[in-house]
């Protein structure tokens, strides 16, 4: 009787073993390369540093890496562009559209999935109620991108590095403020808020988040003093007519001025005008004018984009087309957050940059997406989460 | 010689150079199916798509063929359309109705042109002139309406109440109904024959008894109706409007209405059917762009190289080099 | 003593579509003479001088300069090669001064680095106008404040500028007053004198007679006949051109000046500038009205007056007793005005003939008043070109591409298919040969006994005493004198009050 105990407990371990390996083997992914995928790229920005990396990264990385063909846009103006340009990707066979241009998110979603072809939100996210539309949608993949939050943090870490270093000088350029962009209102509102921790004051009587809606009241940033710290100039709008230019350099000359925040690109617009001694800090990408401006000295904190955060959502959708979506246990779409890398010196800005530029060896390799073709929600959220330099060095 | 010669006994020149951008597209059509063909291409879905791409240029276009017939242009075309957009897009919002949406952007497009012609009629000004100045002012109309409505950068319509219009059989009505309406206008009324005349000489038109400025009203008239239309049509493409919204539709009529084959400077030579054809020819052109993945750099260099060459062969024609000496 | 050929032009041929312009055309003229043209509009003269002035390329032939082949690439450098040719029409530009227009393309004479030497410029300019005997024209003024006759003789200076060893006068000489055909003589005589070539066309038998020493006669492209000045005949010139005898009278060939009694148009105390002082006339039904004068006397823009094309300062134009508003309350009036400016004014070049006559009668044939029926269009236009013997390939045809005298035939037919009842022609033979002359001169007679009334302004006087019921001639803005037809009416009848 024993024996028999024994070898139906033996037994029954066995199936069971054998049930979980037979359960592993079928649920591993194939990545069938046979056919080529055609992608369409959709962006607003063609010629920007940011812009120009990202496209790299696709076209002389990826494309060399998978069978798949990337056909990009081109520049856009609006959300009628975005449909023309979606249009002709559709009639080009492509199986699927990442996005990097939010004239109109909801339209873009909705004539993909019409036209049967996948949706995905690179280097960005939906709103709340953009996601709360989409999220069971199958054709939409999802988005990867900074959210909103941490933009917020951007801002606050980047005035913070610098009040830490004691100084109390600041000026704000915001960018697309006037055109109530919320990642650049965010980012502003986090550096004034960091200015309000520091210097024990308050901006327009509001301190932390509150100061979010403060910006949108006036669609711009108001100079004057917060606590013992002092915002003494600010320029918003890309108006680049020679008033505009004059205001810039009007500001970076402002007596006493000792750091520029911007919140998109500052060393272009600031770096030639600024005073001797004034430091500028910009949120961007790794690209090679920021090199030369770090190097320079009119750069000096660079928190940016490396080029193959991009990488992450391409598999996403590649995985999507290929039948294996990545969806949550609720079967809801990606909406995963992803930061910037920060650099606040000209050699911590090279170590970056040299990854961030490599043909051979970017950030995200063909062996690291690999292991994201079909994975679970859960497993390629971490995956993406660990965006720091360092943590993705830890991946490799 | 011979050649030469059987072609000017009976006017072949003239007759060929008259057709040849309808010929032009034509061949345009055919390169793009082919192409289309051997890169396994969804025709159906990009004759769709070259609808989409085309049917604004070319009504608001076949429009403006009337200001262009005088020997004048509207620069203001694309911030009228943007303009009245804007207005249609917060009359819907307001009022929840489609065909208020539809009589406000005809209702301001129109408004707006008759502002431009009698403004010059009453300062006596070449009527460019005042939509020089209407550009600014619309530009700043646009920026003001956008402010007032909240949002600072948009003003959008529901896609709900605009999908059931943003059809290939409601753009192809309109394109038909409006071009059928301008060109009986303009070869089977007065007005076109007059117009044409205007365009061709200014002087011998007011020594035969021709009103310019009334000839001038009725042709902002024409153009003001076809923006209206445009700006519609926009607006079911792509509801949610910024202060881009059109933006390039001044250029694109341009370069269309040249592309199809219309005399720069107007006069009796000037066609009706060259918007449609020019605004057509210049989408299928910019497809085949597309699908050889030349859509920028090259592919503009090609569009201008192309452009240059129409168009210097149809000012050789309009340039009687063979004349009489008297 | 020998004659030396100095311009040779052999088998040139040239078309025009279907006009056979030049068939194979054989022209000598030589070192010291004045060698005159002479034909119909379509017979060539003009097209074989412009082909050698370099204004266009010949389908076939060879031309030669004192002995050397001869072919420039353009007028410009025909004229830097010592070729020069006045035509008929505006050949400058108006928006530039005289002394620019004088010195046209060669600006880079009076360079100093970046700079041109306007003084200079102006000068030489001024040097160039005296010594043709312009002397009145400032050099500094800008063109286009010149009258026609002023702009042309700033044209003779540019070419006389250059000291052209042949010059092609074409037509000029009915543009200009007797001051500037004086002017034209002279320099004529002088070029023969100086042993180089002119080469005169006209089509004033008389002044081509009186001029010239040896006359060639072209007809429908080939040449006809050359006249030696002792075989100068009228009758034979006249019959060498036409190809048969001229039947009937040139003009009318009754001296009977009645009219109506009711005054159909009329202009009262008008007054413009210097153009006309208080000036007032009547036109009657069925009359002729010659105005005649110099170039300056204000019979142009009277002409204009009574269309309504221009306000006077003071006083009014009226037509059947109504005071015009403007042209097209003339027109409905049943006015009609042929312009002398005849490319400018009253045809649109770039349009078909079909545009150019059907566009002043537009109501005529209109269906409710605006609708264009094609085939009624074409029937109404049709009606025009055959009436005036139109030669054409189509009614769709350019009329930038047709003879001088068939545009002008065209610009009648846009008047007279209306039904105008009151004709304003304004030089209506000018530029146009004897045969369509006659051919208008009959026209015009046979709407006078229609009982239409016309005013025919005219630098022609032998065309004014010979169509004219009554003839008024003007002088700096006033009438000083009218004239009733009658046979004993000569020119210098009329001159006594011109000058």
């Amino acid at each position: 009787m024993k024996k028999w105990r024994r070898l139906t407990a033996f037994l029954l371990t066995a199936a069971m073993v054998l049930m979980m390996a037979c359960t592993v083997m079928a649920e591993a992914p194939e990545m069938d390369e046979s056919e080529t995928v055609k992608i369409g790229v959709l962006v607003s920005d063609t010629t920007s540093a940011e812009a120009l990396a990202f496209r790299a990264y696709y076209e002389e990385y990826i494309q060399n890496q998978y069978n798949v063909n990337f056909m990009y846009s081109d520049e856009l103006k609006d959300s009628a562009g975005e449909a023309s340009a979606i249009d002709n990707f559709i009639a080009n066979n492509c199986k699927a559209v990442i996005s990097l241009s939010s004239f109109d998110r909801p339209a873009q979603i909705a004539q993909c999935s019409g036209a049967g072809v996948y949706y995905a939100v690179a280097t960005g996210t939906l709103t709340d109620e953009e996601y709360e539309a989409a999220k069971t949608n199958e054709y939409y993949v999802g988005a990867i991108g900074p959210d909103l939050m941490t933009e917020y943090q951007t801002g606050y870490d980047m005035a913070k590095y610098f009040l830490d270093e004691g100084k109390t000088k600041f000026a704000i350029f915001g960018g697309a403020i006037p055109y109530y962009t919320d990642m650049h209102i965010y980012r502003a509102a986090g550096m004034l808020a960091a200015m309000c921790d520091v210097g024990e004051g308050s901006y327009k009587d509001a301190t932390g988040m509150d100061i979010i809606g403060k910006i949108y009241e006036d669609g711009a940033v108001e100079t004057g003093a917060i606590g013992n710290v002092e915002v003494v100039g600010y320029v918003g709008g890309y108006d680049m007519d020679d008033a505009w230019f004059g205001k810039c350099g009007e500001m970076a000359q402002t007596e006493g001025l000792e750091v520029i925040l911007a919140v998109g690109n500052g060393s272009d617009f600031f770096g030639a005008a600024k005073g001797e001694g004034v430091q500028i800090a910009s949120v961007d990408a790794y690209a090679d004018s920021y090199k030369e401006a770090m190097e320079a000295g009119t750069l000096n904190y660079l928190a940016g984009k490396f080029s193959a955060s991009i990488g992450p959502i391409f598999m996403a959708t590649y995985s999507a087309v290929k039948g294996y979506p990545i969806r949550d246990a609720e079967g809801n779409a990606l909406a995963l957050s992803q930061g910037y890398w920060v650099a606040d010196s000209a050699e911590t800005f090279n170590t970056y940059y040299a990854v961030d530029s490599s043909k051979e060896e970017p950030a995200y390799t063909k062996e690291m997406l690999d292991g994201l073709f079909g994975s679970s929600y859960d497993d390629f959220a971490a995956f993406v989460s660990a965006y720091t330099f360092d943590e993705i060095q830890g991946l490799k | 010689m011979e050649l030469k010669s059987v072609m000017n006994r009976y006017g072949l020149k003239q007759k060929i150079f008259s057709i040849a951008p309808l010929f032009g597209l034509i061949a345009l059509v055919v390169c793009f199916l082919a192409a289309a063909t051997a890169k396994d291409l969804n025709i159906a879905y990009s004759m769709k798509n070259i609808l989409n791409q085309s049917v604004v240029v070319a009504v608001i276009a076949t429009g403006a063929i009337f200001i262009y017939t005088l020997g004048s242009f509207d620069i203001s075309l694309g911030a009228s359309a943007c303009v009245s957009a804007l207005v249609g897009g917060m009359v819907y919002n307001a009022t929840g109705s489609v065909t208020l949406m539809f009589l406000t952007c005809v209702g301001v497009a129109v408004a707006i042109a008759l502002i431009n012609s009698v403004l010059a009629s009453v300062f006596n000004l070449p009527v460019f002139v005042t939509t020089v100045a209407m550009l600014s002012v619309l530009n700043a109309v646009v920026l003001m309406l956008i402010n007032i409505n909240g949002t600072g950068s948009q003003i959008a319509v529901p896609t709900d109440a605009v999908a059931g219009l943003n059809t290939t059989w409601f753009k192809l009505l309109v394109l038909v109904l409006f071009f059928a309406v301008c060109l009986f206008v303009f070869d089977f009324t007065k007005i076109g024959r007059l117009q044409k005349f205007l365009g061709g000489n200014p002087v011998c038109a007011k020594l035969s008894g021709i009103n310019n400025k009334r000839l001038a009203i009725i042709a902002f008239v024409m153009s003001g109706i076809a923006v209206g239309l445009g700006s519609f049509l926009s607006i079911t493409y792509a509801p949610t409007l910024t202060k881009n919204t059109a933006s390039s539709v001044g250029m694109d009529v341009i370069i269309s209405i040249v592309f199809g084959g219309m005399p720069v400077s107007g006069g009796a030579r000037s066609r009706i059917y060259a918007a449609v054809v020019g605004a057509f020819s210049m989408t299928f052109l910019n497809q085949i762009m597309v699908m050889f993945n030349l859509n920028s750099g090259i592919g503009q260099m090609v569009k201008a190289v192309i452009f240059l060459i129409v168009v210097s062969l149809a000012m050789s024609n309009q340039r009687n080099k063979e004349i009489l000496p008297r | 003593m020998e004659r030396k050929a100095v311009v040779e032009i052999r088998d040139m041929t040239k078309n025009f579509g279907i006009t056979r312009a030049l068939d194979r055309v054989d022209i000598t003229v030589y070192a010291g003479e004045i060698c005159g043209l002479i034909g119909e509009n379509g017979s060539g003269k003009s097209t074989a001088t412009s082909i050698y002035a370099g204004m266009q390329s010949c389908d076939n032939g060879q031309m030669f300069f004192k002995g050397e082949r001869w072919q420039p690439s353009s007028m410009m450098d025909a004229l830097e090669h010592g070729v020069g040719m006045i035509v008929q029409e505006n050949g400058t530009v108006p928006g530039i001064t005289v002394a620019e227009n004088i010195f046209l393309g060669e600006s880079a004479r009076f360079r100093k680095g970046p700079l041109i030497r306007r003084t200079e410029m102006i000068r030489k300019a001024n040097e160039i106008l005296k010594s043709i005997g312009a002397d009145h024209i400032e050099a500094s003024a800008v063109t286009a404040s010149l009258d026609f006759q002023d702009r042309k003789l700033v044209e003779i200076a540019r070419v006389m500028g250059k000291k052209p060893e042949v010059l092609v006068v074409d037509e000029t000489t009915t543009a200009l007053s007797q001051k500037g055909r004086d002017i034209i003589y002279d320099i004529m005589d002088k070029m023969k004198t100086d042993g180089k070539t002119v080469i005169f066309i006209s089509h004033d038998l008389d002044e081509i007679m009186e001029v010239c020493d040896r006359l060639t006669v072209l007809r429908d492209g080939k040449i006809i006949r050359t006249f030696e000045k002792d075989e100068f005949d009228e009758e034979a010139v006249k019959t060498s051109m036409i190809g048969r005898e001229l039947k009937g009278d040139y003009y009318r060939s009754d001296y009977d000046g009645s009219y109506g009694q009711e005054v159909v148009a009329e202009l009262r105390q008008a007054n413009l500038g210097d153009q006309l002082k208080n000036l007032s006339l009547q036109l009657h039904k069925g009359e002729i009205l010659g105005i005649g004068g110099l170039s300056h006397c204000g019979m142009h823009t009277l002409g204009k007056v009574l269309f309504g094309a221009v306000k006077p300062e003071s006083g009014e134009a009226l037509v059947h007793g109504k005071p015009v508003r403007d042209e097209a309350y003339a027109m409905k009036e049943k006015v009609g005005y042929v312009a002398k400016d005849r490319d400018v004014e009253s045809l649109c070049l770039d349009a078909s003939i079909r545009d150019n006559i059907s566009v002043a009668g537009l109501d005529q044939f209109a269906v409710s008043r605006f609708l264009i029926l094609p085939s009624k269009e074409k029937a109404y236009v049709k009606q025009q070109v055959d009436d005036l013997s139109i030669k054409c390939r189509s009614a769709e045809q350019y009329v930038s591409a047709l003879s001088g005298g068939n545009k002008q035939k065209v610009a009648f037919g846009k008047w007279t298919g209306r039904g105008s009842e009151i004709l304003i022609l304004d030089c209506p033979t000018r530029g146009v040969d004897i045969g369509v002359k006659q051919a208008m001169y009959q026209l015009m007679y046979r709407m006078k006994k229609e009982g239409k009334s016309i005013l025919l302004i005219s630098e022609e006087m032998a065309e004014l005493i010979g169509m004219s019921d009554r003839l008024i001639v003007m002088k700096d803005g006033e009438i000083k004198k009218e004239f009733r037809r009658e046979e004993k009416l000569s020119e210098s009848d009329m001159i006594r009050y011109m000058i």
